[in-house]
């Protein structure tokens, strides 16, 4: 009898040993290089990643390319020698990425990129904020504020696709209203000093100006200041990205209204999502865009007084 | 007048006419032009608005002219641009007394400039590395300081009072503005008027027969490199008060903006022949161009096509000059 017993345990236990084994086997490791750990923007995204990864019990290898190309496709290198089921990229350089992605390639690793999309190897899903749909709701606000009527203008920055999205956006959300003149669309190239340049201009040739949309906050703060300096009463200002200090100048009730906002948790949520929909043999998307969000004055108090 | 050193006694009332007189013609016809083609160009309100865009690009200028009359170049100022405004406005972050606070942003900032400037001549002179080179290469460490100084952010949140410097206007004419104007005639005074500027002309026309007649063109040739970085300093503090930020992208490109305002102004890029008056009207002639332009709705593509065949016409100009001097 006891020696029943004893086999009878020895058969359980191996069982549960051999069921404990397949589920560790199951459990998948991936490997994440993100662009930097330092900004609010990507600490959110990690935030995100690791949130969504530990719901579905992956193991994360968290690191940084800390802005360094090599640092970066070597990080890459030792996902592909641990094996990993699944590389995640938030590409230092787009262009440059391309060789260590192609590596992956061989190694049969899936790759997703993040934020930032490369331009080279095969890359499964990229995930990242959805441009056109934040053009859109900088646009909607400010056709809102000028109650559907008066002339407007674009500090651009047209040699980025991200940005060509965005304005895209912005213009097809005018283009619901009639009433609403894009007078003028700008190079600022995205720089402060440059936006003041540009944007006091077109203050000079059109009187009548009663918007801006900025396609970064430095465009937007940079028609702020020129709006400031030059004294201008009635020109409404819509930012991108809700840096800290474009929420200051929100806050301040300055001409600066709103920002679009982008959510960073949710990417990197979105982007487990993808990997879980590809682990379980279902297709993915090659592009899949996050929703942003767009916040002003009121929005920024209800926050921050919870 | 130094400024024809170089040149006989026939080619003087040529030179000038074609020189100062003519860039000075060009910048009037543009004028008319823009005035014709643009109702708010001649505005008092666009006057101001040219004088103040083009003030921070302009007060370079004048720096540069002392490098270039010495046949040398500075690269290094836009990053510098950048850096002085970083350094500035971190100090004024401090939490010093506002006078202070004031003082010490303006002083640190000022001596980035200097100090930068300073280093480049020594590369210059005692070991005697081209001024491209050394410029390139300080354009790239400033430019790479400013953005680990900041870790690629901009500093804000500065005092109110700040925006004084580039904000501020004084019965209507912006303060930059106004600063320029004092720095375009100190350098006239100094060029014209100093046995310091008559150097600067002796070494950029033959630095051989300016150090036999007992000049230290080492020191000549420093000085001029401080004075640069200097007023590169003093842009970049005006800028970031401007937009009340120390930005670490500021200034980018701004070399070659300086760059054309003074060989556009008719001064040499050999050395030895130029002048603070031709500068002034080159920075003119390409703000003008550059806000006519934006005033017609003209695209940035076309903008950056149209401003470099006016700095080629202007080198081609400056290359007739020289032919019917000789």
């Amino acid at each position: 009898m006891k020696r029943f017993i004893t086999a009878c345990l020895i058969i359980v236990l191996s069982v549960l040993g051999c069921m404990k084994q397949q589920q560790h086997s199951a459990s998948k490791t991936i490997g994440v290089s993100l662009l930097t750990r330092q900004h609010v923007f990507y600490k959110d995204l990690e935030e995100g990643l690791s949130t969504a990864a530990a719901k579905e019990g992956y193991e994360l290898i968290l690191t940084s390319g800390d802005f360094d190309l090599g640092k970066q496709s070597s990080q890459i290198e030792d996902f592909i020698t641990r094996k990993v089921d699944a590389i995640i990229i938030s590409p230092v350089d787009s262009r440059g990425i391309g060789p260590a992605i192609l590596k992956a390639n061989d190694a049969n690793i899936p790759v997703f990129t993040a934020d930032i999309a490369a331009q080279e190897g095969n890359v499964i899903c990229h995930i990242a904020s959805d441009n056109v749909a934040g053009g859109r709701l900088a646009g909607e606000y400010l056709a809102k504020i000028l109650s559907g009527k008066g002339n407007v203008a674009v500090i651009d920055q047209p040699t980025l696709t991200s940005v060509l999205d965005r304005v895209q956006g912005f213009k097809d959300a005018i283009a619901k209203y009639p009433g609403i003149t894009i007078v003028a669309d700008v190079n600022g190239e995205g720089r402060r000093d440059k936006a003041i340049e540009v944007a006091s201009d077109i203050l000079q040739a059109h009187h009548d100006l009663n918007g801006i949309f900025g396609i970064n906050d430095d465009s937007a703060l940079g028609a702020l200041d020129a709006v400031q300096q030059f004294n201008r009463k009635n020109v409404n200002i819509i930012g991108y990205d809700a840096t800290p200090p474009a929420v200051d100048a929100i806050v301040k009730s300055t001409a600066l209204k709103a920002d679009v906002i982008q959510y960073p948790k949710k990417i990197g949520e979105t982007t487990i999502g993808e990997i879980r929909q590809y682990f379980s043999g279902a297709s993915v998307p090659k592009v899949v865009p996050v929703e942003v969000g767009i916040v002003d004055k009121e929005a920024l108090q209800k926050a921050s007084t919870p | 007048m130094p400024s024809e050193a170089s040149s006989g006694v026939l080619a003087k009332p040529i030179g000038k006419i074609t020189g100062e007189f003519g860039i000075g013609i060009a910048l009037l016809i543009e004028i008319a032009l823009f005035s014709q083609l643009s109702p708010y160009f001649l505005t008092a309100d666009n006057i101001l608005n040219v004088s103040l865009q083009t003030s921070i690009t302009a007060i370079i200028a004048v720096g540069m002219t002392f490098v270039i009359l010495t046949a040398g170049i500075d690269l290094s100022v836009g990053a510098l641009v950048a850096f002085s405004g970083v350094i500035a406005t971190s100090v004024l972050k401090y939490p010093f007394p506002p006078v202070l606070a004031f003082g010490a942003a303006l002083v640190s900032g000022l001596m980035i400039g200097a100090l930068s400037g300073l280093f480049a001549g020594i590369f210059i002179t005692k070991f005697r590395i081209t001024p491209f080179i050394v410029t390139l290469a300080l354009m790239t460490i400033l430019r790479g300081a400013a953005y680990m100084y900041t870790d690629g952010r901009p500093i804000w949140g500065l005092p109110e009072e700040f925006s004084i410097l580039g904000s501020r206007r004084v019965l209507d004419v912006p303060v930059p503005s106004i600063i320029m104007i004092v720095v375009y005639l100190l350098a006239y005074l100094v060029l014209h008027q100093t046995r310091f500027g008559r150097y600067v002309y002796a070494v950029g026309g033959n630095p051989e027969a300016a150090r036999l007649s007992g000049i230290d063109t080492s020191r000549v040739i420093l000085s001029v490199y401080v004075i640069c970085g200097s007023l590169a300093a003093l842009s970049g503090i005006l800028l970031a008060s401007r937009m009340n930020s120390g930005q670490p992208n500021a200034g980018l490109m701004y070399e070659l903006d300086v760059i054309a305002a003074v060989v556009v102004g008719g001064t040499s890029l050999f050395g030895g022949r130029g002048s603070i008056v031709g500068t002034f009207i080159g920075a003119m002639l390409i703000g003008v161009l550059r806000n006519g332009l934006n005033l017609m709705n003209v695209g940035s593509y076309v903008q950056m096509v149209v401003l470099g065949v006016v700095i080629l016409l202007a080198v081609l100009f400056d290359q007739l000059r020289k032919r019917v001097g000789a």
